[in-house]
């Protein structure tokens, strides 16, 4: 019997290496690490003596296969060659300069002190965020146009180290010309990750491609230490206020999932999501009688969609001036809270900040909690 | 034509039918309300409205009227337009009100990303989009009406209505390639109609609009048999055959457009209801086929509405989906049926 394990070993070995020989051909073959992350299952980065791989697990929604891309030194680079059609890019590491595409990528940025090598950007106007607002109006950030057609004339023009793109489907015609054109494409599936720290560790993915993987590292240690500390005060909690969530369309009422990212946020809050034992992680789209009949009495309501006033609220449809949380003013949004320019910063900066996000939920349902925090995104609707 | 005697009955059937579906209607939906509720609730001071009584008054009760005001006023319409064209394919929305109204609220929804604003269109105020949609289908009628002044014949209108259908949609489409995601997703939703969207003020305009289409029409019923003789014939017999094709368009344009303003573009209706009601009451006189398309139009919406609430689950299927789905089989197996079409 033992012969037998002995021998599946030695052959499943074979076999690992025969796999990974045929991936690295020109590459030295050299024990390799990975990096731990604990949260974020959408990318993975091994490191070998002369370069690292990141892989893209799950580019888009509905992928298929992962996306490798070799990181490597530009000294390294020289003395190894790559057969081209084994990744899906070569990357100089430290990049000098990249375009990112979402204003999620933006704050990943900024907190590893990278903000200046952003060269362009499609629809500068979603940014908020001050730092990089002074670069766009000092002409350093090129507008790209919209994301769905990403000008990539200009983008060839600007000639970055690498474009972080994000897929919906794979299918974006502009990202395949510009990979053709020799510009790394990597696809960031941050926003596919469905914990709120998982979103926040994809800073690492930041940090590899920059060197910084210390720094990176560090900065989410704090996030994950201090998101970790806000959810265990909030279990001190007394009270578990319930919550209310979302608005309608007509008679239909749009609410985060029991398994959505922001159903984790108010669960870690400690408090009671009326919809929080719902399977998924997309949006319930109910009708409105379910939900008068379940949340009149509500103590909160968060988010209600893109309303920026009471006043609009009602507007908006009458049924809602009849809730409690709106009798109470006890409505809660991150509508109200945006940049210069009109994008609103919680799209931008809560993926990044899930601490941030947390400790203004707890701040909302329970004040006693955090007496002396200013919430940061979430702002009481007038 | 057989005398009108004999449809008496039929007629309070029907009626008694549409009361019947009417309490059907109200008494269901996603949370099951016991029937003692659902009475009490009439009797019950407005603020003193446990959540069940806030449904049936505030919700229901609206959505039930509204769906008996647009199954009867689109159907009215089609019936309109199926006679002055003399084509059974003609339904409300030839003339471009639909077109017109999607332009309308199309500009309003998505007009912000190709003239600038990122958020601000993002949230637009329900009148916003019933005025919106009212002003585009009138200008688009208008033009129709403008140019039809200047044709003679019928069928150039429903030509010239086409085309102005295919020119809006075309600006449509361009604004949608502009248009960000949340903008293009509520446009749509637009389009799938929604019957529950009315609170009690905005279904008082509703229906004062409606009631002033409803007596154009009435007072169009005599041209209407006239014209089924033919334009010539007609003009024959002393119709003026202009003022008697502006008064149906107009009546058709009042109850096609401010329905389609207040609750979208519902598909199919129009067409259906009176193939249904002519196969039924076989005939042709609309002195019979105006109240009949009335109350089968009710009879439709309401169950069509009664099955999209999925009673007793907490979702709800777009109208749209089942006016068609419900409707469509239900004129072919008529057709079939009967082999010969009545028009």
């Amino acid at each position: 019997m033992k012969k037998y394990l002995v021998l599946l070993l030695v052959s499943v070995s074979l076999w690992s290496c025969k796999n990974e020989t045929k991936k690295n051909t020109e590459l030295p073959k050299t024990q390799s690490t990975t990096v731990p992350l604990t949260y974020a299952n959408g990318f993975s980065i091994t490191k070998h003596s002369t370069h690292s791989v990141l892989e893209i697990k799950t580019p888009w929604p509905t992928a298929k296969s992962s996306f490798n891309y070799v990181l490597i030194s530009k000294e390294e680079a020289a003395k190894t060659t790559f057969l081209k059609d084994q990744y899906d890019g070569i990357i100089i590491t430290p990049i000098e300069n990249v375009v990112v595409t979402s204003t999620t990528h933006i704050p990943a940025l900024e907190l590893l002190h990278v903000e200046e090598t952003l060269i362009g950007f499609p629809g500068t106007d979603y940014i908020s965020s001050e730092k990089t607002r002074a670069r766009i109006d000092a002409n350093l950030i090129r507008e790209l146009g919209k994301t769905e057609g990403l000008n990539t004339e200009i983008v060839l023009d600007i000639n970055p180290n690498v474009v972080v793109a994000f897929g919906v489907d794979g299918k974006n015609k502009a990202l395949e010309t510009i990979r053709k054109a020799n510009i790394p494409v990597i696809y960031n599936g941050d926003w596919l990750e469905k914990s709120p720290l998982g979103k926040a560790e994809w800073i690492k993915f930041f940090g590899a491609l920059y060197n910084k993987e210390k720094q990176a590292d560090s900065i989410f240690n704090r996030i994950e230490s201090d998101y970790n500390n806000a959810k265990k005060l909030a279990l001190n909690s007394k009270v578990k206020p319930t919550i209310l969530s979302g608005a309608m369309y007509k008679d239909i009422w749009y609410l985060p999932k029991g398994e959505s990212t922001e159903a984790q946020f108010l669960k870690d809050a400690n408090t009671n999501y009326l919809w929080s034992d719902t399977k998924g992680t997309g949006s319930l789209s109910l009708n409105f009688e379910v939900v008068y009949d379940k949340a009149k009495s509500a103590d909160i309501w968060l988010s209600p969609s893109y309303y920026l006033s009471k006043e609009a609220l009602k507007k908006g449809n009458v049924h809602y001036s009849n809730f409690d949380a709106f009798k109470n003013d006890k409505i809660f949004t991150f509508a109200n809270t945006a940049g210069k320019t009109g994008g609103v910063t919680y799209y931008e900066l809560g993926p990044a900040r899930p601490d941030l996000v947390l400790k203004d939920i707890i701040k909302i349902c329970n004040p006693e909690l955090l007496p002396d925090y200013t919430p940061y995104f979430f702002k009481p609707l007038k | 034509m057989k005398p009108q005697k004999t449809y008496t009955l039929t007629f309070i059937l029907l009626l008694l039918l549409v009361i019947l579906l009417f309490f059907v209607n109200v008494s269901l939906g996603s949370v099951s309300i016991p029937f003692s509720d659902i009475v009490n609730s009439f009797f019950t001071d407005a603020s003193a409205y446990t959540n069940k009584e806030y449904i049936i008054q505030n919700y229901r009760l609206p959505k039930a009227i509204t769906a008996i005001l647009v199954g009867s006023g689109l159907g009215i319409s089609g019936l309109l337009m199926q006679t002055l064209f003399r084509n059974p394919l003609a339904g409300p929305f030839v003339l471009g009100i639909t077109s017109g109204a999607s332009l309308g609220v199309a500009l309003v929804i998505m007009g912000s990303s190709v003239i600038g604003g990122i958020f601000t269109a993002i949230l637009i105020s329900k009148w916003s989009l019933v005025i919106a949609a009212s002003l585009g289908s009138f200008l688009v009628l208008l033009s129709v009406l403008i140019v039809s002044s200047k044709v003679r014949d019928t069928m150039a209108i429903l030509i010239i209505g086409l085309m102005f259908g295919s020119i809006t949609s075309a600006v449509v489409s361009v604004l949608s390639y502009f248009s960000s995601a949340e903008e293009l997703q509520q446009y749509i939703f637009w389009g799938f109609g929604s019957l529950g969207d009315l609170q009690w003020n905005e279904l008082g305009v509703f229906a004062s609009i409606y009631a002033v289409g409803l007596v154009f029409s009435i007072a169009s019923i005599k041209a209407l048999n006239t014209l089924l003789l033919g334009e010539n014939y007609a003009k024959s017999l002393g119709l003026d055959l202009k003022k008697s094709r502006l008064i149906i368009i107009i009546a058709t344009s009042l109850l096609a457009g401010t329905i389609t303003a207040f609750a979208g573009p519902i598909a199919f209706i129009g067409l259906a209801i009176p193939h249904i009601t002519r196969l039924v009451f076989n005939t042709v006189n609309h002195k019979l086929l105006i109240p009949a398309v009335f109350l089968f139009g009710a009879i439709i919406m309401l169950v069509c509405d009664s099955i999209a609430q999925l009673p007793n689950t907490d979702y709800t299927l777009p109208i749209n989906a089942i006016t068609s789905l419900i409707g469509a089989p239900v004129v072919i197996w008529l057709l079939v049926g009967k082999r010969k079409m009545v028009f």
